[in-house]
């Protein structure tokens, strides 16, 4: 009979550590988002705020009244829009390229046989400790020597080489059954048809996430570009943004107007594709 | 004795065969391999002997030929440059700043957002949404945010102490800035590889510690840790190295100011070789920064147990 009550006695106390944990738990977690939110909200908000309210010193979240000038001024009289093509053209390029060279690379380095295969493997892979901007320098007077400053070709080029995409692509490929390629070989089916009509559309969900991952990282690079890029006409977004900062005459809601333009199509990628783009971060981690 | 022959002419030429086989596999191998591979030398392998060799020389910019061989005089340069030390401490700073917070914090929401909660899938996309943005948007997000006169910090602060830091124009507070930025800016990143090494754990264990009644604290000790110990290496040194080279918060947002302490390594180098076209001295920088990062990377391989694990 005691020992009845005090288990029930324990069952409740127990019940109401949970709950307070529980609830501990979504007033840490949802307060988390509502500070990771802020910089968007302050964002927004003086891009659409009128000149006279920008600089008062109680924040208006909310601005009076809603104005689109910022918007239409830095449209007129900046190069955003080239900025942004241009931004579009170089993520783009570098994305195809690396699909394909990696792909082929990948292909070859575990669905063929040729010496010397374990050593590239391991070169490329041993190259992952090579920091970014450890080659700047000297990659700088390669470009500058084959005459491709302020050239997309300049930028794309080294930003293909990287291991990243031929890393992950081997994990895959590697565990591709072998039954089916031999079977593919036995029906007549070339080295190539194997690849191209074989592997690649069966290896579309890597490298869907690769495309994404090369997409937005090619999108948002800032060092290389900007020491690539020396004409006001082929600065990417993120070059041209810190050009304007510097070059206006300082008005907040110009620049918040920028950044909300320069980081519209990322975010529309992302709320679209987040799957995706979560699923290319985290086959990092696992094969890391 | 025909039949010998004929068996071994048959032999040879099965062995022909194959041999022409494995011929042509190797030709079709190294086909594939060769677009990634000639990128890969003349963009990455080529680039970092050249940049070894450069750092040897008072390299000539404009006439690369007339660069003069002064062996390590970079290397013992750098070492006597006190502003060189002043940004490897800063650097020093800001990872010591970042890096365990971005792995902590990262680690607590994982663990959160893997309970059984409602929303997850919104709390988990506004983690993960600023590492999509460039760093540039990120920045000018933040000097809005830190501004002393408009901002959103100072208010608030303000109404609660009665007075606020200068952010980024104060000594003291400027790098805690650009660290509290970068957190906000990458913390998706490390959040989204424990998620999912959280949820690679196999449920199982728990269940197993439950029955022998461990307490909850316990379990994360004993099973939580362990089991994710790879990823939470993986994060640390992936955070590390790119805190180490942290750039364009810096140049961004305070240029390296005020007075010196925000000036970090990678900023060093870029203006050594930029603005004042010193190539071999910057290329001398680089390999300095290349033997740190390596070593950490070899380091972390040693802890992770080798490539058996």
């Amino acid at each position: 009979m005691s020992d009845e009550t005090g288990v029930g006695r324990e069952g409740r106390r127990f019940l109401d550590v949970e709950s307070l944990r529980t609830a501990g738990l979504y007033v840490g977690l949802y307060g988390v988002a509502f500070l990771f939110l802020l910089p968007y909200l302050w964002m927004l908000s003086l891009s659409v705020k009128p000149r006279d309210e920008m600089f008062s010193k109680v924040p208006h979240w909310i601005p009076s009244e809603v104005t689109f000038d910022w918007y239409a001024f830095v449209l007129s009289e900046s190069m955003l829009a080239r900025w942004m093509l241009n931004t579009f053209a170089i993520a783009g390029a570098t994305t195809v390229l690396v699909l394909v060279i990696d792909s082929l690379i990948a292909f070859s380095l575990t669905r063929l046989d040729w010496p010397g295969q374990r050593i590239v493997l391991s070169v490329i892979i041993a190259s992952f400790m090579v920091p970014a901007y450890v080659n700047i320098v000297p990659l700088y007077t390669l470009v500058a020597d084959l005459g491709l400053v302020s050239s997309f070709a300049g930028v794309i080029l080294p930003l293909t080489a990287g291991p990243l995409g031929v890393f992950l692509l081997v994990q895959f490929f590697r565990d591709f059954p072998d039954e089916i390629e031999e079977a593919a070989r036995l029906d007549g089916f070339s080295t190539f048809q194997i690849y191209s009509r074989l592997m690649l559309p069966l290896m579309k969900s890597p490298l869907t996430a690769l495309a994404l991952f090369t997409f937005v990282t090619s999108w948002n690079q800032f060092l290389w570009p900007l020491i690539v890029l020396q004409s006001e006409a082929s600065y990417t977004l993120p070059i041209g943004l810190v050009t304007l900062s510097s070059s206006q005459v300082f008005q907040p809601g110009l620049m918040m107007a920028a950044t909300m333009l320069a980081s519209l199509p990322l975010f529309v990628v992302f709320l679209l594709l987040q799957d995706y783009l979560i699923s290319a971060v985290r086959i990092q981690g696992t094969t890391g | 004795m025909s039949v010998g022959n004929r068996l071994s002419r048959q032999l040879s030429r099965v062995r022909e065969n194959t041999d022409a086989v494995r011929d042509r596999q190797a030709i079709e191998g190294i086909l594939f391999a060769l677009p990634y591979l000639l990128v890969f030398s003349i963009f990455l392998l080529y680039p970092l002997l050249k940049g070894l060799y450069m750092s040897l020389f008072d390299w000539n910019a404009i006439y690369p030929s007339e660069s003069e061989f002064v062996l390590l005089d970079n290397y013992v340069r750098m070492m006597n440059d006190p502003l060189f030390w002043v940004a490897v401490k800063n650097t020093v700073y800001f990872v010591v700043l970042t890096v365990p917070t971005l792995v902590i914090l990262g680690l607590l929401l994982a663990l959160g957002v893997n309970r059984q909660i409602k929303g997850r899938k919104f709390l988990r996309a506004v983690f993960f949404s600023p590492y999509i943005l460039t760093v540039s948007v990120v920045a000018l997000i933040w000097i809005e945010m830190y501004a002393p006169q408009y901002g959103v910090f100072n208010y608030y602060i303000e109404l609660a102490l009665g007075s606020a830091p200068n952010w980024l124009n104060s000594h003291l507070f400027a790098m805690p800035a650009l660290a509290l930025t970068t957190i906000w800016w990458t913390l998706g990143f490390n959040f989204v590889i424990l998620l999912s090494a959280r949820q690679g754990v196999p449920e199982r264990l728990y269940e197993a510690a439950r029955l022998d009644g461990a307490s909850s604290w316990n379990a994360f000790k004993d099973i939580t840790l362990p089991q994710m110990k790879p990823a939470l290496l993986f994060v640390t040194v992936v955070q590390f190295i790119a805190s180490f080279q942290i750039f364009g918060q810096p140049f961004i947002m305070t240029g390296g100011g005020p007075g010196n302490t925000t000036e970090t390594v990678v900023m060093y180098l870029y203006k050594a070789a930029f603005n004042q076209h010193e190539f071999g001295y910057a290329a001398a920088v680089g390999y300095f920064l290349f033997v740190v990062l390596v070593g950490v990377s070899l380091v972390n391989y040693r802890l992770a147990g080798g490539p058996d694990e």
